[in-house]
């Protein structure tokens, strides 16, 4: 084993040569991503704010790193992501500090915070090993995750879809979405920034005049299994999810081209405290361990450099999501004045 | 005598404390922006159409179950009440969890039986939901209005002709109407201050928004909304305090013998409400238990839970007993005791927003058990008073008069004589506080320390994520909960409630 193993890299390194220097140093890379093995035991109290659980399996990463590390107390509180970045704020405001960490699952969400300036700075080397265009200096990308359409493959098929979102607008398809999810907020500040404001407000009401509101996009997702509604709007693994639970599921997932329906957005984490706790804390994060096992099992896409995609999902290079600074998508404020405006809310 | 009682003192800073929230939110919404726009009309028509039809589905279940159990010989009459009395042990919101997960395609009913079922939500599914859990407060007042009725009226109608529908249209329900709308009022302030029922069902209620704006920290929005809301909360509440007992002579009651045919018929009528209302709840509970197992759950939360109710039973019986002692002793006491039953008025999730906002200018209290603790008191401090006030009232003043005149001192007094025999009274009201604070779950959502999960909370984590088969073994204890409530209310002071006839309510 150990020696094929061997022979295998000894061919890469022989390869190296001949690839594009992009690959290469991708390839490269793969070093980067580290083992639990390598890292130092967590030890003391440590509160996380988690942004929603994602059903269990943050969770279980997040049982993982404790049994690993008996002598640490980690004290969690959950919420919606959008709810706990308002609590921090509100908190500093108060003058009442009570997170060490903050792990949203929404870099929107995070942008809030490190412009309020209360995010401290990684180190540089943890920083590293984050995919290049995911490396920030006050917080960490842990997950990635893409906008999708899902759709009911009984009711639609993919050449009915329109490939962009704004055409969905006037369409006669009924939509499933959720509005009060965080996701679908970073998506609509995307839209906002992408399209401006009036083109925004146009698309949610005419949007909504045929669209069935779910409280979330896994909801959302099983209201387009069930034919509740043609398609649907949400993040990629939620279809994934759906369909290794059921093979026969009548869903597929559609993209729309370079617009905001196919925004990549990433779950990340970042250090309120001082201290080299929380740092350690987000170095297991993204160890090799956590982040495989969040894309095999949540079908969350790596976020640390020489991890591939999961299974079911088109390459990212063969789709086209716009060019979003995901620290823009903080401007929540006017996102959610705009959909209480319209109504959607 | 210009001497205040000794209670009053206490009385009083407890009932200043009960008004804190309301303070709290005036302060809040002050900077609200928004007063009223289109958005917060619909809200408001979405609350008042749920309000109406709750009422009007608890009276239409709640009336002939009423005739049911008070006119017609039943076999084991007892057991027909307490079952058809028991959702109102149950938080609708296990309810409504249940029925959302059962229904609709590829809901758990088409799982297990293959039936089709249309989807249950938005306005009609929370109204049936809250009708299914409020229409034993239409029954149980209509009944005791149904008993305290002399028959002769209706004996006179028969014996000239009238039909018995006719006669029970006629004669009987006009004479309980006051009964009726005390028993929907309660409905529709049970569906007003409800926030698990309209968020489960997707309705955009006043408290569904609440929450809404809450997560996206607007709290000057969610106080300006939980004011609105509490402007109807008050608008309920003055009708109920209008509605007058009946002022009828007692006499024999009316009881009917119908065939056995006719009483089976009116009993399997009854079963559809039985059906949705207990048995299907437990079904899906249990189905999930067997499909999925006990995964995720940990007993901590059912610990959590009774160590957060236990301390709030304990706070608000030592808080009930001035109060009720106070209601006792005048008019202003009584006063009194009126303004700290406006905390049962405000719904959690309003107590929510307001100490969520005090928790942060007060950080000693953000975030601590003692705030949560504080949410409960001041919510349930009315059951608790309650039950301590009518022991107490049935207490002698003589033996306390007697006791002085032995030489005790008031302290003594109170404590060798008065404290003993109300006793059971505080023991009644504790309980009553602990199951309800058990179940609560807007306020342990909002207030909750970080960390700190719950039986409720944890099963609406659970419905948020999407993971239904992990409600299980949370869903099941509470109703276990429920259950070892409904026993309490049988065997403890509302035990006249559930009597037979009207001769046994002595």
């Amino acid at each position: 084993m150990q020696r094929r193993t061997f022979i295998q890299s000894l061919a890469a390194v022989g390869a190296l040569g001949f690839l594009p220097s992009g690959v290469s140093r991708a390839l490269a890379q793969e070093a980067q991503a580290l083992s639990v093995e390598q890292l130092p035991a967590l030890e003391g109290n440590l509160t996380l704010y988690l942004g929603r659980g994602e059903g269990g399996l943050y969770e279980n990463v997040l049982d993982a790193i404790r049994k690993r590390n008996p002598k640490l107390n980690l004290q969690i509180r959950r919420g919606a992501t959008a709810a706990l970045t308002n609590t921090i704020v509100a908190e500093a405001k108060a003058g009442v500090r009570r997170a060490d960490l903050f792990w949203a699952v929404d870099s929107g969400a995070i942008g809030l915070i490190t412009d309020e300036g209360l995010a401290r700075e990684l180190p540089t080397d943890l920083t590293a090993q984050l995919k290049t265009g995911f490396q920030y200096p006050r917080w960490t990308p842990v997950t990635g995750r893409i906008r999708t359409l899902p759709f009911n493959t009984e009711k639609l098929s993919k050449e009915q879809i329109p490939d962009s979102i704004m055409a969905l607008a006037d369409s006669k398809l009924s939509i499933g979405w959720a509005p009060a999810y965080a996701a679908f907020q970073s998506f609509v500040t995307a839209m906002r920034l992408l399209e401006g404001e009036k083109a925004t407000a146009d698309w949610l009401r005419g949007v909504s005049r045929h669209a069935k509101t779910y409280a979330g996009e896994l909801g959302v997702v099983m209201g387009v299994e069930r034919g509740e509604v043609d398609l649907g709007l949400a993040n990629h693994y939620y279809t994934l999810r759906l369909k290794s639970g059921k093979p026969d599921a009548r869903l597929d997932l559609a993209f729309t081209r370079n617009d905001a329906g196919c925004l990549v957005n990433a779950s990340g984490v970042l250090a309120l405290s001082e201290g080299d706790l929380p740092i350690n804390f987000i170095r297991y994060l993204l160890t090799k361990e956590v982040q495989s096992y969040l894309s095999s099992e949540a079908y969350e896409i790596p976020m640390v450099s020489g991890l591939s995609p999961p299974e079911g999902l088109p390459l990212l290079s063969s789709l086209s999501p716009p060019k979003v600074d995901l620290r823009q998508l903080a401007d929540l404020r006017p996102t959610l004045s705009l959909m209480r405006k319209v109504g959607v809310l | 005598m210009s001497r205040w009682p000794r209670s009053y003192l206490p009385a009083l800073l407890i009932a200043l404390l009960a008004l804190a929230p309301i303070g709290v939110l005036f302060a809040l919404a002050s900077d609200s922006l928004a007063l009223f726009d289109s958005h917060n009309l619909r809200v408001l028509t979405n609350t008042l159409l749920l309000l109406v039809l709750t009422m009007l589905g608890a009276t239409l279940i709640g009336v002939p179950l009423a005739l049911l159990t008070a006119y017609v010989q039943l076999p084991w009459p007892r057991l027909w009440l307490i079952l058809l009395a028991a959702p109102l042990a149950l938080p609708s919101y296990i309810g409504a969890f249940t029925l959302y997960a059962a229904f609709g395609p590829g809901g758990e009913i088409e799982n297990l039986l293959g039936l089709p079922t249309p989807t249950m939500d938005g306005l009609w599914g929370a109204a049936l939901v809250m009708s299914l859990y409020t229409y034993p407060f239409v029954m149980m007042t209509t009944r005791a209005s149904l008993l305290s009725l002399d028959a002769s009226l209706v004996n006179a109608a028969r014996t000239l002709g009238m039909s018995l529908i006719a006669c029970l249209w006629w004669v009987v329900l006009p004479r309980v109407f006051t009964g009726i709308a005390a028993g929907a009022l309660l409905a529709a302030l049970y569906a007003l201050s409800d926030f698990g029922t309209p968020a489960i069902m997707q309705l955009d209620t006043f408290t569904r928004v609440i929450f809404v704006e809450y997560n996206a920290f607007g709290l000057g929005q969610a106080a300006m909304l939980s004011l609105q809301l509490m402007v109807i909360v008050g608008l309920v509440l003055f009708m109920e305090s209008r509605v007058k007992g009946s002022t009828e002579r007692p006499g024999r009651q009316l009881t009917l013998w119908p065939a056995r045919w006719q009483t089976s018929l009116m009993l399997l009528s009854a079963m559809p409400v039985v059906l949705l209302a207990i048995v299907l709840p437990l079904t899906i509970f249990f189905a999930w238990l067997i499909r999925e197992g006990t995964g995720g759950f940990e007993w901590q939360f059912a610990w959590n839970s009774a160590h957060a109710s236990l301390l709030a039973a304990l706070v608000a019986v030592i808080l009930a007993v001035p109060v009720a002692l106070a209601a006792i002793a005048g008019p202003f006491g009584r006063l009194l005791e009126r303004i700290t039953y406006l905390g049962f008025g405000v719904p959690g999730i309003v107590m929510g927003t307001a100490l969520v906002y005090l928790g942060l200018q007060l950080p000693f209290l953000y975030q601590t058990l003692a705030l949560l603790v504080l949410a409960y008191v001041m919510r349930f401090l009315p059951l608790a008073v309650g039950t301590v006030r009518s022991t107490a009232e049935r207490l002698d003043p003589s033996m306390v008069k007697a006791a002085r005149l032995l030489g005790a001192s008031p302290a003594e007094a109170f404590r060798r004589i008065t404290l003993p025999l109300t006793m059971r009274g505080m023991v009644a009201g504790a309980a009553l506080v602990f199951l309800e604070a058990m179940r609560e779950l807007p306020a342990t959502l909002m207030l909750g320390p970080t960390g700190f999960e719950t039986l409720a909370t944890y099963l609406w984590r659970v419905y948020e994520a999407g993971y239904f088969g992990r409600a299980a073994v949370p869903g099941l204890l509470l109703i276990l909960i429920s259950a070892v409530g409904l026993a309490l209310m049988l065997s403890g002071e509302r035990r006249a409630e559930f009597a037979l006839t009207e001769d046994h309510r002595r």
